[in-house]
């Protein structure tokens, strides 16, 4: 492929109508978190931009995040992955495997250098020369590095690639981390999420495809259009929560009624996604509406902050904070009425101490 | 007992003794909404027909008590530039200092029969520097959890790096609130103390903080921060 093609030119090679290309472009500006006026530079771009070059790692991981990309609908992961993307190198979507694959890599990294994008789902194992993880036979280490030195720009998919994933979980065997540190100065956009959001993936890779750079980030590098509220305030059942009717066990009245599941240690308040107002599968459904508490699975080291059923206080490291904290109170309570008692029998010592001066004196007057 | 002849010392502005009480009522009502927020008690509501919004208005006292807070502050930190009576910063850059904290500890430890006379005695200066510094505390760790509502608000802009810092917004409510037992804790101390002084004493401890005079027997070692030696 010596012309790079555009999205256009993909739809004229396959005879779509005109019409279809634009509905494709609305629905695309839709996916993308942007707001209607911004169809024209869509349709813009889409035509002139050629098909950006896309290599897709995986490292240590489950893969769980094809799973999830593959059930996105608008777009259809076929078409993002056949007409939106160049889509050259992927582990677990491509056809081609052993050496010629590899080689067909060697190639779109000289062929691409410097232009394509690089999207990595899965945690670095650094561990022993990094051998808990290898892809192609080599560490997964050696090629994430090999591959971003010449990437345009990286997506970090999923929380193994933001921070590590369960694997890093304490003790950490595999000493598995974030991609952060291994791509270098590369502009890095993190998608977390345990798999993240079907629609979230696309339209990431999209706005990167589409408008030649990165989406508006917030301080953790998340693109703030999918990440920009947390679940708690886009909850459905958040006027539960604020009207104080919570549900106390996964099978009593509350629970069934749909009611607030703070008190069974939904993570909501404390988690940044879209699956409160995009929700997955179409907006099918999210964790909460199914009944579950959200475990906050696109936090970094959500994984340590187990049991998952439990907030403040009874959650912590040193167990409920409210008994430590009436504990200590009661200790000190206990401590300043004995410190008490006994100054007062300091105070008496010193004032026969005074009185016996002063009697002194008095005598050797 | 006998007379003695004391002397009035006008120690705390205003803004001090209004910012103290104000910040006792805050602290108290931070405390109690902040424990019904993080475990809300179940009878609160039971019925979705006749609720009163009540997890919503306890957190809105919890928010309103914690602005009220902040912005008495300004009124305190007017007060310690007008005033140098309100200055209880610990002066660990003075040697003396250093002496003077530890024979205060061991009067506490009741190893000496009495310490020398202070206005605001050292090892009393070293723990409201602690007050702040947790206070300091659960202002960064509040404001990291209340802003982040709109991340592109400038409180959000200014505030979230506090969790990302922590490890994640979790562990940040987990910190404000280990926070605030430790300043409860230190009430129960705080509170303590003054009328331990006022009993051993009677130099007007307690009284100073409505009254903004001690009246003490003795001439206190900082008197020379309060006014130049003649």
């Amino acid at each position: 492929m010596d012309k790079r093609e555009s999205m256009w030119d993909v739809y004229l090679r396959k005879g779509i109508s005109r019409r279809s290309f634009l509905k494709g472009c609305a629905a695309l500006t839709a996916m993308m978190g942007l707001s209607t006026d911004m169809l024209s530079e869509v349709v813009e771009a889409a035509e002139a931009k050629p098909l950006p070059v896309v290599i897709w790692l995986h490292g240590h991981e489950c893969t769980g995040c094809d799973e999830s990309f593959l059930r996105s609908a608008s777009p259809l992961a076929s078409d993002v992955v056949l007409n939106n993307i160049d889509l050259e190198y992927s582990h677990v979507l491509s056809a081609g495997s052993g050496e010629p694959f590899e080689a067909h890599l060697e190639e779109t990294i000289q062929k691409y250098a410097g232009q394509y994008i690089l999207a990595v789902e899965g945690a670095v194992s650094t561990k022993d020369n990094g051998i808990y993880c290898m892809t192609g036979g080599k560490p997964f280490v050696q090629t994430l590095q090999r591959v971003a030195k010449g990437a345009a720009a990286v997506i970090a998919y999923g929380t193994c690639a933001t921070s590590g994933g369960i694997q890093a979980a304490n003790p950490n065997p595999t000493g598995s981390s974030g991609i952060s540190h291994f791509i270098g100065d590369k502009p890095l956009v993190n998608v977390p999420g345990c798999p993240p959001i079907p629609e979230v993936m696309t339209g990431v890779i999209m706005h990167v495809a589409l408008f030649g750079k990165l989406p508006p980030l917030d301080g953790d590098g998340r693109p703030k259009q999918f990440y920009g509220n947390r679940i708690h305030d886009t909850c459905y059942r958040r006027p539960f929560f604020d009207a104080g009717l919570f549900a106390e066990s996964y099978d009593d009245k509350g629970s069934k009624a749909g009611w607030c599941l703070y008190k069974l240690g939904c993570r909501g308040p404390e988690t940044y996604n879209s699956c409160g107002n995009m929700r997955w599968y179409q907006g099918m459904s999210y964790p909460i509406q199914s009944g579950a508490p959200c475990i906050g699975c696109s936090n970094a080291h959500f994984w340590d902050e187990a049991p998952f059923s439990k907030r403040l206080p009874e959650y912590g490291p040193l167990g409920d904070i409210d008994k430590i904290g009436a504990g200590l109170a009661v200790a000190t309570g206990v401590g300043v009425v004995a410190h008490g008692a006994l100054s007062t029998i300091q105070k008496k010592k010193r004032q026969e101490a005074e009185q016996a001066e002063h009697d002194e004196k008095q005598v050797k007057k | 007992m006998k007379e003695v002849p004391r002397r009035i010392y006008y120690l705390f502005s205003p803004f001090l003794r209004i910012f103290h009480w104000v910040m006792v009522a805050c602290i108290l009502t931070l405390f109690v909404t902040g424990l019904f927020i993080t475990k809300p008690v179940g009878l609160l509501a039971t019925d979705p027909t006749s609720t009163m919004l009540t997890m919503d208005m306890i957190r809105s006292i919890h928010f309103l008590a914690a602005f009220i807070f902040c912005a008495v502050f300004i009124l305190r930190i007017y007060g310690f530039i007008v005033n140098k009576g309100d200055r209880l910063f610990p002066r660990v850059w003075e040697g003396h200092f250093y002496s003077e904290t530890i024979e205060v500890a061991l009067h506490y430890m009741l190893l000496k029969p009495s310490h020398a006379p202070f206005l605001r005695n050292p090892l009393a200066r070293m723990s409201y520097a602690g007050l702040y510094a947790m206070v300091f505390v659960e202002i960064l760790t509040g404001f990291a959890m209340y802003f982040p509502t709109n991340m592109n608000s400038i409180g959000g802009t200014i505030f979230s790096w506090v969790n990302i810092a922590l490890g994640g917004e979790f562990m940040t409510h987990l910190v404000h609130h280990y926070v605030a037992w430790f300043i409860i804790v230190f009430v129960i101390g705080h509170v303590y103390m003054v009328v331990r002084a006022d009993f051993m004493e009677g130099e007007g401890e307690a009284s100073s903080m409505i009254s903004g005079i001690k009246i003490l027997e003795h001439v206190p070692k900082d008197v020379n921060e309060i006014e130049s030696r003649e």
